[in-house]
């Protein structure tokens, strides 16, 4: 088997970042090449950076020239809080038809995909069943551009696995992912001192643990397993069961109804920032069902749902010192430095610096 | 001054008249006290000297003032040094002795055995005046151990170990609930069950029952008699997916395990073994005007059977009498039910004209009837994409039960008797 020529999208963020990482140690990886706009948040030891925009038909060149095998597709965002709804819809969107686009055709030497999705493409709706499935869609189109973009996002992969019959298409339905240096939604309501619930409402939730998430990615990245999975920490965790793990007090203050005029209210004051997609997920909760990962993979997630919680709410107190002991690793200044100043610098610092590479 | 020097208090009442015990004791007083006030400390042993003085001086007035010698003001009771306010207060006369309260932990413990024993004598009492049981001992009981179990739960749960099963089921949760439910079921409707062997002990069955009462109390007591009749097995029944979008239902319904009927989930539960309690006729059951009780509305289109023979599990047919009188309901105000949201708006001789009142139901009385299964566990998996086969058996199931309900009203006294 050829070693592989894997190109990770998103390479600045955390997926991208800590899938390239991974896939560094694996000797059956032959070139990594990493795209973002932004340059890589952790110093990355044989991962070649390309400063580019994947809403541009550059991609294409750089997949046929590389000769890349593996698109890795981990820029996907779903986060609507950092990002202004019209700019995710061009990196969601317009972002994965270019890259899809990039990648097909016949002469296209892309033999594998794996996008990274989200269980937010279910919705939550108080009418949607107990168990999500991944052949299950939801009943009513999506309210919010997050969703739609999503919706979107998963039919233009769907057209591109109908088109592409020789390339292996996995989508990783991801849900609420936790790590003490995420800064995902959840991780912003659960450090408020008293965590914000819906009045008469305690829904079923669940997460998944960041170790889980890029061993999963890696999986789908390094073996072949076609098609649409559900990826999540097994079992449930209900919101204020939840909230007593981390050690808070839940207040139901958003009402049932117009529940979007309290959170616009919490994020004019600055309170929290949270998205109408969101709002329905703490209203109505979403659980879907693993046994379809499990089975095709040979793995289920390490960390349930609430051991995942358990995990993160211990490693939430400690969360600066894990800050600060990441910030260490970040070596790339100190690289720079070394190669302006020569060998005789160089030299000096060697002894004191064990060698990142 | 030596303590010695001074009168014994029985040696007092021999020198009243001429008052020098009192002078003396006055000269104490000044002495420790005026040191007090001018701030030049207490000088050690005065304190207690003090206090045995002005002991001596308390038995000596009493004495005095008991034998009518002389009239004499009562010392005033100042806060002395070395005692807090506290007990200053707690010694003044008449002061109630609110800050001597016992700690919380020790009340928590206490209060329920005092209350208990308080109205288990108030029952003896009653009992004995009135020649009849006027409290329900046992029952209050029950409504005791929901109250305590209910505390304890809380208490387990608050620091969030515990696990539920991917439908929010919560068996603990329920079993908390359940002796209030069981008080409904003996003693407000006087539930009389018949045919429980006919649910299987174990493995998955689906139970069908007729719906009707406005609100759905009948699924409580279907799954209450389970654990009356000792078949001791939690009934997930399938509601209408509007109730999960109702604040506080959403989720107890879903604690105490029921689910939504989807025929993911009703697969899903009956191939894990569960006993599954569907109501096919739906809403449209509920929502029956009083003049058509015990009319069986249409029985969906059969998914149920559908999902039985899926799941290879048998279907129990189960007829409720008494759930069908609960509330008279004379009239459904469409237009109020379309704005509200509510899948009906019913009128009652006392809803919406009573308030809450009008939510009370009536103390009709019931019976189920669990019948024999239907085998639609010996069909073949493929009968399930046959409608032929599917509506057939849902007919049958239907006349079961209609037929129950009928034979049970005959049975039955009267609508409130027995």
């Amino acid at each position: 088997m050829p070693r592989q020529r894997v190109l990770i999208t998103g390479i600045s963020r955390f997926w991208g970042c800590e899938l390239a990482m991974r896939l560094e140690a694996d000797p059956d990886v032959e070139q990594i090449v990493g795209v973002d706009v932004r340059e890589p948040s952790r110093d990355l030891a044989r991962t070649d950076f390309v400063r580019a925009d994947i809403r541009h038909s550059l991609i294409g060149k750089l997949v046929r020239a590389l000769g890349i095998d593996t698109v890795v597709h981990a820029n996907l965002i779903v986060d609507p809080r950092r990002t202004s709804a019209r700019v995710a819809h061009e990196t969601n969107v317009i972002g994965t038809m270019n890259l899809l686009a990039a990648c097909s055709g016949a002469d296209s030497p892309v033999k594998k995909l794996v996008v990274k999705s989200s269980t937010a493409i279910y919705g939550a709706e108080p009418d949607d069943p107990s168990f999500w499935t991944e052949d299950m869609t939801r009943r009513k189109p999506p309210g919010d551009a997050f969703s739609r973009d999503i919706v979107e996002v998963e039919s233009y992969v769907r057209d591109f696995s109908l088109r592409q019959r020789d390339c292996t298409v996995t989508t990783l339905r991801f849900s609420n992912v936790l790590g003490p240096l995420l800064q995902t939604p959840f991780q912003a309501l659960f450090a408020l001192p008293v965590v914000p619930t819906v009045l008469g409402f305690d829904p079923r939730l669940q997460f998944l643990h960041e170790e889980d998430a890029i061993e999963v990615l890696y999986r789908a990245t390094a073996e072949d397993h076609p098609g649409v999975f559900n990826v999540t920490g097994p079992g449930v965790v209900i919101l204020s069961q939840a909230i007593k793990l981390m050690g808070k007090f839940n207040v139901p203050v958003i009402p049932p109804y117009g529940g979007a005029l309290a959170t616009a209210v919490m994020r004019r004051f600055g309170i929290l920032d949270w998205p109408s997609h969101l709002l329905q997920l703490i209203q109505n909760g979403r659980v879907t069902d693993i046994a379809k990962l499990t089975g095709e993979f040979g793995y289920t997630p390490q960390y349930s749902s609430r051991e995942t919680v358990e995990d993160f709410a211990a490693k939430h107190k400690v969360r600066d010192l894990l800050a600060e002991q990441s910030r260490y690793t970040y070596e790339k200044d100190l690289e720079e430095f070394l190669q302006r100043k020569g060998a005789r610098g160089r030299k000096a610092v060697d002894l004191e610096v064990t060698p990142a590479r | 001054m030596s303590f010695t020097d001074l009168p014994d208090a029985e040696a007092v009442p021999g020198r009243v008249g001429n008052g020098r015990s009192r002078a003396a004791l006055h000269l104490v007083d000044e002495v420790v006290s005026g040191g007090v006030r001018r701030g030049r400390g207490v000088p050690p042993g005065a304190v207690d000297l003090r206090r045995r003085l002005l002991s001596l001086q308390r038995a000596a007035d009493g004495e005095l003032r008991r034998r009518g010698v002389v009239q004499l003001p009562r010392p005033p009771r100042v806060a002395m040094p070395g005692q807090t306010v506290r007990d200053a207060f707690a010694n003044l006369p008449g002061f109630p002795n609110l800050l001597r309260m016992p700690d919380r932990q020790r009340l928590q413990q206490e209060l329920p055995m005092q209350l208990m024993g308080a109205l288990g004598q108030l029952a003896i009492t009653l009992r004995e005046r009135t020649g009849r049981d006027v409290i329900d001992l046992e029952s209050l009981q029950d409504l005791m151990s929901v109250a305590f179990r209910a505390v304890e739960l809380r208490r387990n749960h608050n620091q969030g170990r515990y696990t539920l099963d991917g439908f929010g089921f919560d068996p603990e949760y329920t079993d908390v609930l359940m002796p209030l439910a069981k008080l409904v079921y003996r003693k407000y409707w006087r539930v009389d069950t018949t045919g429980v062997r006919n649910v299987p002990r174990r493995g998955s069955a689906l139970l069908v029952s007729n719906h009707a009462g406005v609100l759905p109390y009948d699924g409580a007591m279907i799954k209450v008699a389970l654990f009356e009749e000792g078949v001791d097995r939690h009934a997930r029944a399938l509601i209408a997916d509007w109730f999960f979008g109702m604040p506080g239902l959403s989720w107890l319904l879903r604690r105490t395990g029921q689910t939504l009927g989807h025929p993911d989930d009703t697969h899903r539960l009956l191939t894990s073994g569960e006993l599954v309690l569907v109501f096919p006729e739906g809403i449209k059951g509920t929502g029956k005007l009083w003049s058509e009780r015990y009319r069986l509305r249409r029985f969906g289109r059969g998914g149920f059977v559908e999902a039985a023979i899926r799941a290879q599990a048998p279907i129990v047919p189960i007829s409720v009498v008494g759930s069908e009188e609960l509330y008279p309901m004379f009239a459904d105000i469409r237009p109020l039910a379309q704005l509200t949201g509510f899948p009906y708006f019913p009128l009652t001789p006392t809803w919406p004209w009573l308030g809450p009142l009008g939510l009370v139901p009536l103390p009709s009385k019931w019976r189920i009837e669990f019948h024999p299964p239907v085998r639609t566990d010996e069909l073949p998996v493929e009968a399930a994409d046959d409608p032929s086969v599917v509506m057939r058996v849902a007919d049958e199931v239907r006349e079961i039960i209609q037929a129950g309900v009928v034979s049970n009203l005959m049975q039955r006294r009267g609508v409130f008797r027995g």
